[in-house]
């Protein structure tokens, strides 16, 4: 059925298409150029970033270097939950950190039932969306992403960018050296629906909880000034 | 998804009879549109973005054949199976087959208009499927036997009260607590995370298939569909022909304008792009993926002078600004698709004889062309709707004789302004007393509703055709 299915559907396609050749087409397209993309709310891409995930109702933490990341997390989860345990990928990232100078035991795989955090290392962060984004795999099973209470992404300054053509490109060139992944996860805020009424509510499915901890040089004001960006803006709610 | 289009106007005079419903509406209609307003006044490219976005949509359109074999290969080369369905029954059967194949029996489905179009629930369901909606509104809908009322918030006809009771109908509560809007979310994330943990298959939708390397693209905000698509073994990804885009970043750039437009959102807290099957060295996701590509006429549109409609990037935009949506609610169009987008594509997708009503469901106001991020003529494709109606002698025939003598009549100018200027100058002799009239006949339709002011005694072309003499 499928068969023949798919030819009549391409012949009825191309009974109206342009005919053009795709030498032709690709040209066609280039020609289109780029779209516009949202202006930056900050000075620089650290403040806009963390501007954009406050306004993603996330929380976030600023620090320099990896030891300094690990007792922000083990702060972070002590605090919420009273515990030092959490789950995260097999990221050679996260191996590498010195969990125990603060005392964090992860654990590294995938989430199981029960267990309430969960720990990403992002392979990117968008500037213009807030969002970081991770590839599934062994490094950042899914579950991780989508089943804890709580979600905590580690990003690197390094791994920041402007815009999501930035992103493309930079994902496109992962993938000449690596496996295009199964997954390719852009997160911008806790799992959240309006489908009752309009009203947002979190934690509809994944986490009710997101806190992006962004590692590396930020600039002093960075914080600061995202705060700034992100207080007045307190948003009446969204739909879906 | 059965359709009831062809009794519009009852199912208009029903839902505006109903007040209850009629105050959610209004709530929607004021809320909708500021949120998304706010939202494109901050970004402020929304012109431009646009053109871009309208250009790309007709340039994958215009070579749709070239860019629909590319995303085959790639997404092939990527793991998947894919198939083609010419029609909504053929999709259903491909489902049901890769479902029976596997023995599968709980199905975990996220939010896709293109199943509601053929109707799958229904028919995985005779076939003793278990099939659930894992969208909140979706479920919400699912669990009351309704249809989704809106193609962004399914379930926006619904008040909170309305559906806790639903939910202390169909749940086992023990303890639990359905008090606040919070617990009626967290009440449905219990019961549908067992779902999930649970499936055989799941099925999303997709926003966007991209050409170039054969991913899809989801966008959500609670993450069900990407539940759907990780955990359980088999995905299949149902969607239509049209959905293609050349580039990644044409589908990044498609979603600036999506989510702000149905949302008010920059992004949503998802927006997920999917290969295929789990990889070798992987330890999670599905070990076999479907995309089931339905073409159910759009080819067909393709080829007709309603090509624009295809632009639609399904943003809800069009409903949320529309004055007829917002007066008599999803619901009443008939079918899947509601408002002045819903008004185009049902007698394209079905029939123009059994949606006759939709076209005429509109007063021009252009709002929604206004909004509309893919920049369709919406109006203008409702009144070719309308013309093809009179055409194709589908239209009632008091009506075309009534538009025929009109035609000649305005064709005749000397005679239509004699004609005009007589009724204009005997309505205003009679209604000179009361001002208006609260019946008159051949308009009825606007006097049983309201009065008709009474007219001040001359037309428009004598008043003219005095003050130019009187500039002379
Ligand atoms: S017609 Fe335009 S406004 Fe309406 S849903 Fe489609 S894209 Fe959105």
């Amino acid at each position: 059925m499928s068969d023949s299915a798919r030819a009549s559907i391409f012949a009825r396609i191309r009974y109206s298409g342009s005919g053009a050749s795709a030498a032709e087409i690709a040209a066609a397209r280039e020609a289109l150029g780029r779209a516009p993309a949202a202006n930056l709310p900050g000075s620089d891409l650290c403040s806009s970033f963390l501007a954009n995930v406050l306004l993603n109702r996330g929380t976030v933490d600023v620090v320099g270097n990896r030891s300094e990341a690990v007792t922000a997390v083990g702060k972070y989860i002590y605090q919420h939950y009273r515990t030092h345990r959490l789950v995260a990928g097999n990221d050679p990232r996260l191996a590498a950190m010195p969990w125990r100078d603060a005392g964090v035991l992860p654990r590294f795989g995938e989430l199981e039932a029960g267990e309430p955090v969960a720990l990403s290392y992002a392979r990117l962060g968008v500037a213009e969306t807030g969002a970081v984004v991770t590839f599934t795999g062994k490094a950042n099973p899914a579950a991780n992403n989508l089943l804890p209470e709580n979600h905590i992404v580690v990003i690197d300054v390094a791994d920041l960018v402007p815009d999501m053509e930035m992103a493309w490109s930079r994902i496109a060139h992962a993938m000449t050296t690596e496996q295009r992944p199964r997954g390719i996860n852009f997160i911008a805020g806790p799992s959240s629906t309006g489908d009752i009424e309009g009203k947002l509510v979190y934690g509809a499915h994944g986490p009710r909880h997101w806190h992006v901890i962004l590692l590396g040089e930020v600039p002093q004001a960075a914080l600061g000034e995202a705060q700034a960006i992100a207080a007045p803006a307190a948003t009446t709610g969204e739909l879906d | 998804m059965q359709q009831y289009s062809d009794t519009f106007l009852d199912n208009a005079s029903a839902a505006l009879a109903d007040k209850d419903k009629a105050e959610v509406r209004d709530a929607m209609a004021l809320f909708t549109p500021l949120v998304r307003n706010a939202a494109m006044d901050q970004f402020q490219h929304f012109e431009e973005l646009r053109q871009h976005v309208k250009q790309v949509r007709q340039h994958s359109l215009d070579n749709l054949g070239h860019y629909l074999e590319s995303y085959e290969q790639q997404a092939v080369r990527n793991g998947n199976q894919v198939h083609f369905a010419t029609t909504g029954d053929e999709l259903n059967s491909i489902v049901l087959d890769i479902c029976q194949q596997h023995s599968a029996r709980r199905i975990a489905k996220g939010k896709s208009m293109i199943t509601e179009e053929t109707g799958l629930n229904a028919f995985l369901e005779r076939a003793n499927l278990d099939v659930m909606e894992t969208d909140l509104g979706e479920y919400i809908i699912q669990e009351a036997g309704e249809t989704p009322s809106h193609i962004v918030g399914p379930a926006l006809h619904k008040s909170a009260a309305e559906i806790r009771q639903l939910f202390l109908d169909r749940h086992d509560l023990g303890e639990r607590e359905l008090e606040t809007t919070e617990d009626l979310v967290s009440e449905a994330r219990q019961v549908l995370r067992e779902h999930f943990l649970n499936a055989q298959v799941g099925i999303i939708g997709a926003n966007a298939l991209i050409a170039e390397n054969g991913y899809s693209m989801l966008v959500t905000n609670e993450g069900n569909g990407d539940l759907c698509a990780n955990l359980p073994p088999v995905l299949i990804i149902c969607t239509s022909v049209d959905r293609i885009l050349p580039r990644a970043e044409d589908a990044t750039a498609m979603l600036r304008l999506l989510v702000r437009s149905a949302t008010g959102q920059a992004q949503t807290c998802y927006t997920s792009f999917y290969s295929g099957p789990r990889r070798e060295q992987d330890i999670d996701g599905p070990m076999e993926t479907h995309i089931v590509l339905l073409d159910n006429r759009r080819s067909d549109i393709l080829a007709s002078d309603y090509r624009e409609m295809l632009q639609c990037i399904r943003c809800g935009a069009c409903l949320n600004h529309c004055p007829i949506f917002a007066s008599v609610g999803g619901h009443a169009y008939g079918w899947v698709y509601p408002g002045p987008m819903g008004s185009v594509l049902t007698p394209l997708l079905t029939s123009l004889e059994q949606s006759q009503a939709l076209p005429n469901a509109c007063t021009s106001c252009g709002r929604c062309a206004e909004v509309c991020p893919a920049d369709i003529p919406l109006p203008d494709l409702l009144r070719d709707l309308r013309h093809a109606e009179v055409e194709e002698k589908i239209a009632a025939p008091r009506w075309r004789q009534g538009l025929k003598i009109h035609a000649w009549l305005a064709r005749q100018p000397r005679l239509y302004q004699l004609l005009t200027g007589m009724g204009i100058a005997l309505l205003y002799l009679l209604g000179r007393k009361r001002g208006s009239f609260s019946k008159l006949p051949l308009a009825s339709g606007w006097t049983s509703q309201r009065d008709f002011p009474s007219p001040q005694g001359r037309t428009f072309m004598q008043q003219y055709k005095a003050e130019h003499k009187h500039r002379e």
